[in-house]
């Protein structure tokens, strides 16, 4: 090894030193991160590992039940080792979602969503964090459907609260023609489309 | 001397809040709220140290601690959710999520100990939107579930 690389290494070390000190003061353990299996069959999905400095990515985890060690260099798949049921038992339910449905331009629930109005009356409670977010078809211009889509959640909210629910600090959207359940062209009515999702968390 | 300065730099961006509130003066948006509490944990906003309830609401900078034994469950209004393991620290550093067009970022920061993501939908539709970032690294999510242990 030449003066010059080994002066270099030297540089690179205090210099390494330097930025872990001050960040760590007993932190600087590099620690680990796990990725698991979809919850409830869902797609596992991945996470990307990155150098919290330049943001140049270090790689990413991307198989179910693979952890690698957090710190410098590439990252390493390796079988899970530990075990995150304790941690696990503290998740929260993932969100219940209730889709409403309605008639066409209009914001008058569908007959046939009476049932859906009903499960809602028996999920929500007072400690439920509500968010209606309304949609629509893709017949019309995208800005009256905007105002269609929260005319409708509002609608909504307010078969809610017509019922007794507390539903007074739910969050009230809509979404006009973005987010279609069914794809379909411009100008196409399509019963799917035209509706209000409840989430209760 | 530039190295210094540069952890210098890294730490306050560690410490400080990155968020951005709402309108100015407004009170602070909610971003999620706390649906289990287990042990010891509590909420540090600002100067003030606020035991974590159940139903409780978050703001962006909140800090949550826990302590030995201490667990927390958080869901986020992008349907994100978070589980606190014992004896940690993780900031809420960032969150902004626009709920018509569901474009937003968020950034957590584990300082200690374990924090298991269930991913929603800013990971879902911004690419590498959701971070979170550790004493030594940057994370992204892009899926579902996945557990950052930055131990004591």
């Amino acid at each position: 090894m030449t003066a010059a690389a080994a002066g270099a290494m030297k540089g690179r070390a205090s210099l390494a030193l330097c930025l872990c000190l001050p960040l760590a003061l007993g932190a600087c353990a590099s620690g680990r991160v796990a990725l698991l299996a979809g919850e409830g069959g869902a797609p596992t999905g991945g996470v990307a590992v990155f150098d919290p400095k330049s943001e140049a990515e270090r790689g990413q985890l991307t198989a179910p039940n693979t952890e690698a060690a957090l710190g410098a260099g590439a990252v390493r798949p390796r079988p899970l080792s530990a075990n995150y049921d304790a941690l696990l038992s503290a998740m929260p339910a993932p969100p219940q979602v209730f889709t409403l449905y309605f008639v066409e331009g209009t914001t008058q629930i569908a007959p046939e969503s009476a049932v859906t109005l009903e499960a809602l009356r028996k999920a929500i409670t007072p400690a439920s964090d509500i968010q209606i977010t309304g949609h629509t078809d893709t017949t019309g211009d995208a800005a009256s459907n905007d105002k269609l889509s929260l005319d409708r959640a509002v609608e909504v909210r307010a078969a809610l609260a017509a019922a007794g629910l507390p539903v007074g600090e739910a969050k009230v959207t809509g979404r006009g023609e973005r987010d279609l359940k069914v794809q379909t062209a411009d100008g196409v009515s399509e019963p799917a489309n035209r509706r209000v999702e409840v989430i209760v968390r | 001397m530039r190295a210094t300065m540069l952890a210098g730099l890294l730490m306050a961006a560690c410490l400080s809040t990155v968020g951005v509130s709402t309108a100015a003066g407004a009170t602070p948006a909610e971003i999620g709220r706390i649906k289990t509490v287990t042990g010891v944990a509590s909420v540090v906003r600002g100067k003030a140290v606020l035991p974590a309830t159940a139903g409780q609401l978050l703001q962006v900078s909140d800090v949550l601690k826990t302590g030995a034994g201490g667990r927390v469950g958080i869901t986020f209004i992008d349907n994100s959710r978070f589980a606190v393991g014992p004896n940690s620290s993780i900031a809420l550093s960032a969150f902004e999520f626009n709920d018509t067009t569901h474009a937003g970022r968020s950034l957590t920061t584990v300082n200690r100990g374990t924090l298991a993501v269930v991913s929603g939908q800013i990971a879902h539709e911004n690419k590498d939107a959701m971070r979170v970032r550790t004493p030594t690294s940057l994370l992204a999510a892009r899926g579902t579930r996945f557990v950052v242990d930055v131990g004591p």
